[in-house]
């Protein structure tokens, strides 16, 4: 196969997914290609922290700056996947509370809005709270679902031509003359090789960009901080709650959609680790010993699951050693740093910044290719989120809308009205915890290149409840069989399933989560009869 | 420190494994679709509502709030407290009249029972049905009770109160809206046993019904007002160091577990001071501080159904030891089912079908057995009952009263 | 209140144990905290793997096994249950998902086959409940396909089931029984009216959750061989075993306790004096004997927290290695270690606290340490068979 387009975006994170979007809005023949799936890397596996920039405001005036009004732009144009909470920044006892006066300032000179509020109003706000605290300062910070932010973005793109390939692995570069014209390509699914070719190549890839950097011969001095997290089994609190003083281990808990999240912590880790994190017994203590300062009944609340992700900190140019990290936006042209033409990579930044962080490196795109037309994302809704909030957007589509259509509205915004949900079969639960139904399923299979159960789960939230799968997982597998009509790899995509959400598990099984494991291994090893096998 | 005391969950509801034992003893489930089944309107539902309480779904008020569902749960979660805690916190949707009216149960005693002869004829009558049914969404096929024209208060106060300070002892009894109103026979019982047992008896300060049906009817704050009201004369009678009896399950539970689980009262001060007269009349006797002299000819086959709430409260064996102890007695015991009332639930037209259909295995199982009554500690099981099977239904404390010797059980605990 | 022996648990383990002991003229109660495994049972007891070798540790070295295995179905058809399979030698059952696994004693509806290869069809019909998620067709089909058994899956459309699918969460097994079971007849018209040439019938079990004659009645009907296969929890065989078992156990003048817990233990260093539960209060519960059957982490027999393993009620000595790590193994298909953490017992099943015996405290069934039942496949076995041998050792010892 050999197709051309303008612009080729490696990464389908959401740094990728933003430039793919921008892109095709810009009227760019676009081309985005990704090993795994959508949002699997760093996208995927942060707080799911919207940002003020308050975290920002005293060290790094510029992010924080960046955080607020990409804040502010996101609440518009992707309010289907935000949630608008606000934030505590809280001072402890053994905290600062000089800081404070530090941190209103600089948060203002931000612009950022930044109250004092009385410790008794915080608690009665956010109950949850530590009831020791001794400052508070109310800031808009909020949540953001990543999975949908990037989903959003990827639809986006496609309804504006873009042509989207996952589970498809650049394996290098076609280079003539120093110019980049395209990559080759190797599909997982089917084990095809493929060539593509662009006039501007796009390095999106987060930290694995270093490595896609380095097969087009240039290097993008990356290092890949590892980050963990805990996610508990419901919102125990409303409000993001946030340690008032210099960022450290641990102090932020973001409340998401059904569940709550505490992190991180950061290490430095080899590269070879990115594709196999694990959670450590040790961050899982020192992220249980510091959540609980924030609220203290995180320390008696369920555990759901313990995960990692990568960030990926850019060394400054001048600075070989990679002691000066910059958390910035880091948008190189390869050919004036390098001289390798047609090659662009996008990487630093932040979840909240990527849509600046899409919009540099389409406009730098644009320049290469000649193109003259503005960014206009910064106030054109994402697919679903057109419409009001989740109340009338609900009632605008039923009369009398049931929790399943609410939790459908929740998830997709105005999108909800193109599942089909007329029948009694689609309207049946396959999650019953975070309340998907069939028609939401088959919608997601057919329209949203889900290729495995792991993938239907980023789109759907299908078994990223209570159970962790423990339900619905057969019941999803079964409709996933049925679309791509193969049962054995059906089968073998239970069995993944099952091990991905168990790798979530064992780092925090004990108590109920141990209990829910010994369930959840005779359910489906003994009574459906799933038996280990080796798969290809 | 009980497993369950760990969690930091309203009502344990993160406990749930998702294990779906609950839907399997939830008696609505299988006879109204339009209910969401406890675990969805449970533990399911309530993380979604916390994330937004346009989660809330009225669906929940198809739970009968019978309990069984945390009977069973194998993870103590409180399945029905989870539901019943929405509907009060949630809830936008007013009761209707029929509703209140239906609630209001000593409101409509105190009006109903001084015309009782006026009152019961014309509820009896085939027309006050139909207009009943048709204006007010009460089923045609429901009998009110009868209302007494002689409230059990007013008969205590004139026959028995006298009597009551000649006696060693004291308990107080909470009498509640049945046998004030419908049904004083159960009250005049109790109150021989227990003189009988050595025991005077005082009724409380004012006592008000317990608001069971208004929580049922989601009517918060009159309940609340029930519950403040109640707490304190029982906290009172408590504090007097007296015992606090009753003859009916559901207004014990109510007050003993729902006020606190559900209305947020304060019930320290008097939860272990409130029991039912059978647990209270069992431990006198398992301690052998007072002896039972039963009628030497007394015969009957007894099968004994367990209310839901005393499923709950897990009381059931402390009725089932004293009626095993009656020598004549054929003691069946009935499966473990819900007889579909409810309370006021089975009494709304809507109800009345899903009403009849859960209680039908019960039904026929007493059919079945063809007892020569059924043993019952629940007025509204009565009802739904003695309708629905034919048998007629006596309280535990009636039967003790018929089947022991009042005058020889008098003698023998005055010796003691 | 006082009684012979006292229970805790009211699973497949303590009311073996609580039948037994009534049987034998003893007073007993069951205390039973919620409900228990047998709701989620597979269609049949397990006993012990083929080729497996018994760890020391393993009760099943601490009991006539034979002779007990012997008395397993005598005992079940007292209770109304009427077992199938060899006591001594393993069968297999087709799963759900298509694959055999193997079982010794089967429930009612289930059938177990002396090898995978018994199960002969030239074509099969699997029927589907339309919006029954819990019971995949196609993972049977692909199974049987395996195994040369053409199959087509046909809707089973009853109207009964029709309006129960209503509810977008309750169309569940135990659900469908509750229906089904006061339709049979239309549930057999509409299997008679989905046959055409296929000489094997496969029916999910979701029939007869009070009347384990219902599934029989409706294989008589439909002329072709019909197999019934489970489904994914509740179990309707297992909820019907377990409300039968209480059902003999109430029968035989046993106390059941549903929905109590007990929470405080009074007792000295080597005996049980009585227990508090939750509803009873101040009445506490005596007994001269007492037996654990609290089953393992779901049941909450065994509990855990971030630095150790224990068993809640008594304090029990637990086995369990000390890092937390070695609890588990990084792939969910792999035999876990937390599968053989239990209470420590002596030679008759006497619990052990502080090194101490308590010498009227038994444990029996999946609480005990060295089950590893899931990967030995012997869960059924360590319920029923130490069952027997708890009650059997506590009459032995009033004996002496």
């Amino acid at each position: 196969m050999n197709e051309e387009f303008d612009v080729i975006i490696i990464g389908g994170g959401i740094t990728g997914a933003g430039t793919a979007r921008d892109c095709a809005m810009r009227g760019l023949k676009v081309l985005l290609i990704e090993r795994n799936d959508i949002a699997d890397g760093a996208t995927g596996r942060n707080h799911g922290l919207l940002h003020s920039g308050a975290r920002y405001a005293v060290t790094d005036r510029e992010s924080a700056t960046e955080c607020i009004e990409e804040n502010m732009i996101l609440r518009k144009i992707a309010r289907h996947c935000v949630d608008e909470t606000d934030g505590f920044f809280i001072t402890l006892p053994e905290d600062d509370l000089a800081y404070q006066a530090k941190f209103v300032e600089s948060c203002r000179a931000a612009g950022i809005r930044a109250d004092i509020v009385d410790p008794k109003e915080a608690i009665a706000l956010e109950p949850s709270v530590n009831p020791d605290l001794i400052g508070a300062v109310r800031v808009p910070d909020g949540s953001v679902d990543p999975f949908r932010l990037c989903s959003s973005n990827i639809m986006d793109a496609k309804l504006h031509g873009a042509k989207v390939l996952l589970y498809t692995e650049v394996t290098a570069f076609i280079i003539e003359q120093g110019v980049v014209k395209g990559v080759t390509v190797l599909d997982h699914k089917n084990g095809g090789r493929a060539e593509y070719r662009a006039s501007v190549t796009v390095n999106a890839a987060g930290i694995w960009g270093h490595n896609i950097a380095a097969l087009a011969g240039v290097n993008v001095g990356m290092f890949p901080a590892k980050g963990a997290l805990l996610i508990f089994a419901h919102r125990v609190n409303g409000i993001v709650i946030n340690r008032c003083r210099k960022p450290a281990n641990a102090d932020i808990l973001v409340p998401g959609d059904t569940v709550c999240v505490i992190g991180t912590t950061s290490t430095r880790v080899p590269f070879e680790e990115c594709d196999h994190m694990q959670v450590t017994p040790e961050e899982v203590d020192i992220l249980l010993t510091e959540g609980a300062k924030l609220a203290p009944s995180l320390s008696h609340t369920r555990i759901l699951r313990a995960y990692a992700g990568v960030r990926p900190l850019v060394s400054a140019d001048n600075d070989p050693t990679g002691r000066n990290i910059s958390r910035g936006i880091v948008c190189l042209d390869h050919e004036t740093r390098d001289g390798l033409k047609g090659f662009i990579t996008i990487t630093g930044g932040k979840l909240m910044t990527y849509r600046l962080m899409a919009e540099q490196a389409t406009d730098l795109v644009c320049r290469k290719l000649g193109v003259d037309k503005h960014c206009e994302t910064a106030f054109t809704p994402l697919p679903g989120s057109e419409g009001g909030n989740l109340e009338e957007v609900s009632k605008s589509l039923w009369s009398n809308p049931l929790t399943l259509h609410k939790a459908l509205v929740g998830r997709t915004g105005t999108r909800a009205a193109k599942v089909s949900l007329q029948q009694k079969e689609d309207q049946a639960l396959v999650c019953e915890c975070e309340e998907v139904t069939v028609g939401e399923v088959k919608a997601a299979v057919e329209r949203l290149d889900v290729h495995n159960l792991v993938d239907l789960r980023r789109r759907t939230r299908v078994g990223m409840g209570t159970c962790q799968g423990g339900l619905c997982a057969l019941r999803a597998a079964g409709i996933l069989g049925e679309a791509q009509k193969c049962t054995a790899k059906a089968k073998d995509d239970l069995r993944q399933f099952l091990r991905e959400r168990w790798k979530g598990m064992y780092p925090i099984a004990w108590g109920d989560t141990l209990r829910e494991c010994e369930y959840m291994e005779w359910v489906y090893t003994q009574v459906l009869g799933l038996q280990k096998k080796e798969v290809k | 420190m009980t497993l369950q005391e760990l969690t930091s969950s309203a009502h344990n509801f993160e406990e749930c494994m998702k294990c779906t034992v609950c839907t399997a003893y939830c008696p609505v489930v299988p006879v109204n679709p339009r209910y969401p089944g406890p675990k969805q309107a449970g533990p399911d539902g309530e993380r979604l509502r916390l994330k937004h309480p346009f989660f809330f779904d009225e669906a929940l008020k198809y739970c009968l709030n019978c309990k069984r569902c945390e009977v069973a749960c194998p993870s103590g979660v409180k399945v029905a407290d989870i539901i019943q805690s929405a509907r009060l916190k949630y809830s936008r949707q007013k009761p209707k009249l029929r509703d209140r009216m239906l609630a209001s149960t000593d409101l409509m005693g105190s009006l109903a029972s001084p015309f009782a002869p006026i009152v019961n004829p014309v509820l009896g009558l085939g027309v006050t049905k139909s207009i009943l049914d048709g204006m007010m969404g009460i089923d045609r096929h429901r009998t009110f009770p009868k209302y007494a024209s002689r409230t059990f208060e007013s008969w205590f106060r004139r026959k028995a109160s006298a009597a009551q300070a000649a006696f060693p002892r004291s308990v107080a009894y909470f009498h509640g809206c049945y046998v004030n109103y419908n049904f004083p026979d159960l009250g005049k019982d109790f109150v021989r046993v227990m003189n009988a047992l050595g025991y005077g008896v005082r009724l409380l300060e004012k006592e008000q019904c317990c608001g069971v049906a208004m929580i049922s009817n989601g009517m918060a704050s009159a309940a609340r007002k029930h519950a403040s009201h109640n707490g304190k004369v029982l906290g009172k009678a408590a504090s007097e160091g007296l015992k606090i009896l009753t003859t009916s399950s559901t207004c014990t539970f109510t007050m003993r577990d729902e006020y606190g689980e559900l209305l947020g009262i304060d019930t320290a001060s008097y939860r272990d001071s409130l029991l039912m007269a059978t647990r209270f009349i069992f431990s006198l006797v398992d301690s052998g501080t007072a002896t039972l002299v039963f009628k030497p000819g007394y015969k009957a086959r007894i099968a004994y159904h367990t209310p839901c709430h005393l499923e709950k409260l897990g009381w059931g064996v402390f009725s089932t030891s004293l009626l095993k102890m009656i020598p004549g007695v054929e003691f069946t015991m009935l499966g473990s089912n819900c007889c579909g009332i409810a309370g006021t639930y089975g009494f709304k037209k809507e109800n009345y079908e899903a009403s009849q259909a859960i209680g039908k295995p019960l039904f026929d199982e007493i059919k079945a057995v063809a007892p020569d009554f059924v043993a019952c500690d629940c007025e509204t099981c009565k009802w739904q009952i003695e309708m629905s099977a034919g048998i007629p239904v006596k309280n535990p404390v009636s039967i003790l009263a018929e089947a022991l010797d009042l005058e020889k059980t008098a003698e023998a605990n005055r010796n003691a | 209140m006082k009684y012979d022996i006292i229970i805790i648990g009211g699973g497949l383990s303590g009311l073996t144990a609580g039948l037994r002991l009534q049987k034998a003229g003893r007073k007993t109660a069951i205390i039973s905290a919620g409900q228990n495994a047998l709701h989620f049972a597979s269609g049949s007891f397990s006993v012990l793997g083929d080729g497996v070798t018994l760890p020391e540790e393993h009760p099943y070295r601490r009991l006539p096994m034979e002779r007990y295995l012997d008395e397993v179905k005598p005992f079940f058809a007292e209770a109304g249950i009427l077992l199938g399979g060899d006591p001594h030698v393993n069968g297999w059952r087709l799963t759900p998902s298509g694959s055999f696994l193997q079982g010794r004693f089967s429930l009612e509806e289930t059938r177990l086959f002396s090898t995978p290869g018994e199960l002969s069809a030239r074509k099969a019909l699997i029927v589907n409940i339309p919006g029954f998620l819990d019971f995949n067709t196609a993972f049977l089909a692909d199974g049987l396909a395996q195994r040369g058994i053409e199959t087509r899956i046909g809707n089973l459309d009853v109207e009964d089931l029709t309006r129960l699918r209503t509810s977008p969460s309750e169309m569940r097994s135990v659900n469908i029984a509750r229906v089904a079971d006061t339709v049979p007849h239309k549930i057999i018209g509409g299997v008679k009216a989905l046959l055409s040439d296929e000489d094997l019938v496969i029916l999910p079990q979701v029939f007869g959750i009070h009347d384990g004659t219902i599934p029989a009645q409706i294989a008589a009907e439909i002329p072709a061989g019909v197999l019934f296969v489970g489904t994914m929890p509740p179990s309707v065989p297992g909820i019907r075993t377990q409300m039968k078992l209480k059902r003999a156990y109430e029968s035989s003048g046993g106390t059941f306790l549903m929905g109590d817990e007990a929470v405080a233990p009074v007792m000295d260093t080597t005996r049980v004096k009585a227990l508090r539960t939750v509803n009873l209060g101040e009445h506490l519960l005596q007994a001269d004997q007492y037996v654990l059957a609290t089953g393992s982490f779901f049941s909450k027999g065994l509990a855990s927290s971030m630095q150790k393993v224990y068993e809640p009620l008594f304090g029990l000595d637990v086995r369990f290695p000390e890092e937390r790590t070695d609890w588990y193994d990084l792939d969910f298909f792999a035999p876990q270690a937390f599968g053989g953490f239990g209470v420590v017992t002596d030679g008759t099943f006497r619990a052990v606290k502080d090194g101490n015996v308590i010498e009227n405290l038994y444990a029996a069934g999946s609480v005990l340490a060295g089950c590893y039942s899931q990967q030995l496949g012997c869960g059924g076995g360590i319920a029923i068979l130490t069952a027997f041998a708890v009650a059997d050792n506590i009459l032995e010892a009033a004996r002496r």
